[in-house]
């Protein structure tokens, strides 16, 4: 199955999409996706429920988060209420090994996302401050990225030996399903996503239709 | 457990700045809105609609992201502390059009922050200051609201 | 374009503004933005700027025009940008935009813009409610 991986609503302070609105994009434009992932910003949103999206349009719709560390961004997948009081979602400088301990703690995933970005991911730090061990998953794919920047990830994530996944990273409707990630398991809800992840058998998609 | 965990900012001095700012109108200011500033803007971005570009039509006004130009004379309070850096970015903005602004309206606006908060991005780490612009014609009556995202650096 | 004809994925025509130095200039003088790092690519790029840029509202007047002309007789309700990156006066961007809602009820639409520099890099992104007469 393939799911966006990377997708923020208008609950991330610089999302503009409703999740209807993606639902609705996803059946219209017959993209190739099973379902998304909203990955807020720098926050657990708790109280929204998509299940009756879900089952109105027949996609896999799933939570998690996007927090920020000393080493750039960092997606997490799994949260739950021991998880959220780790460490502080809002902070931007969470320790990124606290994060990936905290979250490995809790039955949870957590993997940096656009990581060869400029500031904000992980390879930029990687220069400057060595490596993180406790990594082994990255974003290899971003929808956002900018020229140069997915080049980096793949390069970099083959170099450490690092397994890739991908995101539209979408903050407006018409940019979700850039980039995915296809997985040979299939499942339906948070726990099996993250037994998925653990697994290893994905690979990140790209599936924006050639210029 | 609040509903939308994590969502308070982290520094103290943004926290501090926030509790102290958000909210409050700290300028006012008066603008008169001129037909030729209207059509110039119109002609420059190349517009058609005889409605932003003949002042003879019945519904001639300004384009609708007209009021993104007025900008009062503080852009933030006074005594505002120095949070985030030195380094300023325009991080665009945001314009609610509530009705037409005609030519020759006088516009009250009021400014205030509607938010403060960071984050880290491309630029490294960012330091969000909303400032507000609300205008009223000179009957009172709502026309325009512009958010204006001022990004801080080091 | 009638508010019938609309629907959840419709592609809006897309445009190649003109962003000439004429027409920035006249821009900035109407948006009282006289300022060189607009008007002067000597002066921008003395201060580290690829060349002189298009003002950030400029691009987003450009995007109100789009919608325009894609739905005349159309009032634009909101239109929310956020300026990613730098766009050089003189150059040739690309607008794009998608209806990514639409309410019947109130006979409001919701659409997606993209202004795309010419090295494909993003301007300006907006997202624009625009309602259409009865």
């Amino acid at each position: 199955m393939i799911l966006d991986l990377h997708t923020h609503s208008v609950q991330s302070d610089d999302g503009r999409a409703k999740v209807d609105n993606y639902c609705q994009w996803i059946r219209k434009k017959e993209l190739p996706l099973d379902g998304m992932v909203l990955t807020e910003h720098r926050q657990w949103d708790a109280t929204s429920d998509y299940r009756d999206l879900e089952d109105q349009y027949g996609l896999v719709i799933l939570k998690a988060s996007e927090v920020e560390t000393d080493y750039g961004h960092v997606l997490v997948f799994g949260v739950n209420e021991d998880l959220v009081n780790s460490f502080d979602f809002a902070r931007i400088d969470n320790p990124l090994p606290d994060v990936l301990a905290a979250a490995e703690r809790c039955g949870a995933f957590a993997a940096p996302c656009h990581p060869g970005r400029r500031n904000v991911g992980l390879f930029a730090h990687y220069e400057n401050k060595g490596v993180v061990d406790a990594v082994h998953t990255v974003e290899v794919l971003n929808g956002g990225s900018i020229p140069g920047e997915d080049e980096l990830s793949v390069e970099k994530a083959a170099e450490y030996g690092y397994r890739g996944f991908g995101g539209s990273d979408s903050h407006i409707v018409s940019r979700i399903g850039f980039c995915a990630t296809e997985f040979d398991d299939t499942f339906s809800d948070i726990d099996g996503l993250v037994a998925a992840l653990y697994g290893g058998r994905f690979r990140a998609v790209n599936l924006r239709e050639p210029v | 457990m609040s509903d939308t965990e994590g969502t308070e900012p982290a520094s103290t001095e943004v926290q501090e700045a926030k509790a102290k700012y958000v909210g409050f109108v700290f300028d006012t200011a008066t603008f008169t809105v001129e037909q030729d500033k209207m059509l110039a803007w119109a002609e420059s971005v190349g517009e058609t609609d005889p409605r932003f570009t003949d002042p003879s039509h019945p519904d001639f006004q300004a384009h609708p992201t007209f009021t993104a130009s007025l900008v009062s004379r503080r852009v933030l309070p006074e005594d505002f502390p120095k949070i985030g850096g030195p380094r300023g970015i325009d991080g665009g903005k945001a314009v609610v059009i509530q009705q037409p602004i005609r030519p020759g309206d006088q516009l009250k606006a009021s400014a205030t922050i509607a938010d403060i908060y960071e984050k880290t991005g491309r630029s490294g780490t960012m330091t969000f200051i909303v400032q507000r612009m609300s205008f009223v014609n000179q009957n009172d009556e709502p026309v325009s609201m512009v958010d204006w995202k001022m990004i801080r650096n080091p | 374009m009638r508010f019938e004809e609309v629907e959840l994925g419709d592609e809006l025509p897309a445009e190649h503004p003109d962003i000439s130095m004429e027409r920035v200039v006249e821009f900035t003088k109407a948006a009282h933005m006289n300022f060189p790092r607009f008007t002067d690519h000597e002066f921008a790029r003395k201060e580290g700027l690829p060349g002189a840029l298009v003002p950030g509202i400029m691009s987003q007047a450009l995007l109100a025009t789009m919608i325009h002309r894609w739905a005349p007789g159309c009032q634009i309700l909101s239109l929310d940008t956020v300026f990613r990156g730098h766009v050089v006066v003189g150059t040739t961007p690309t607008i794009s935009g998608a209806v990514t809602d639409v309410d019947d009820d109130e006979r409001v639409v919701e659409v997606d813009l993209t202004l795309t520099a010419e090295d494909g890099r993003t301007g300006v992104m907006g997202t624009a409610k625009v309602a259409f007469p009865s």
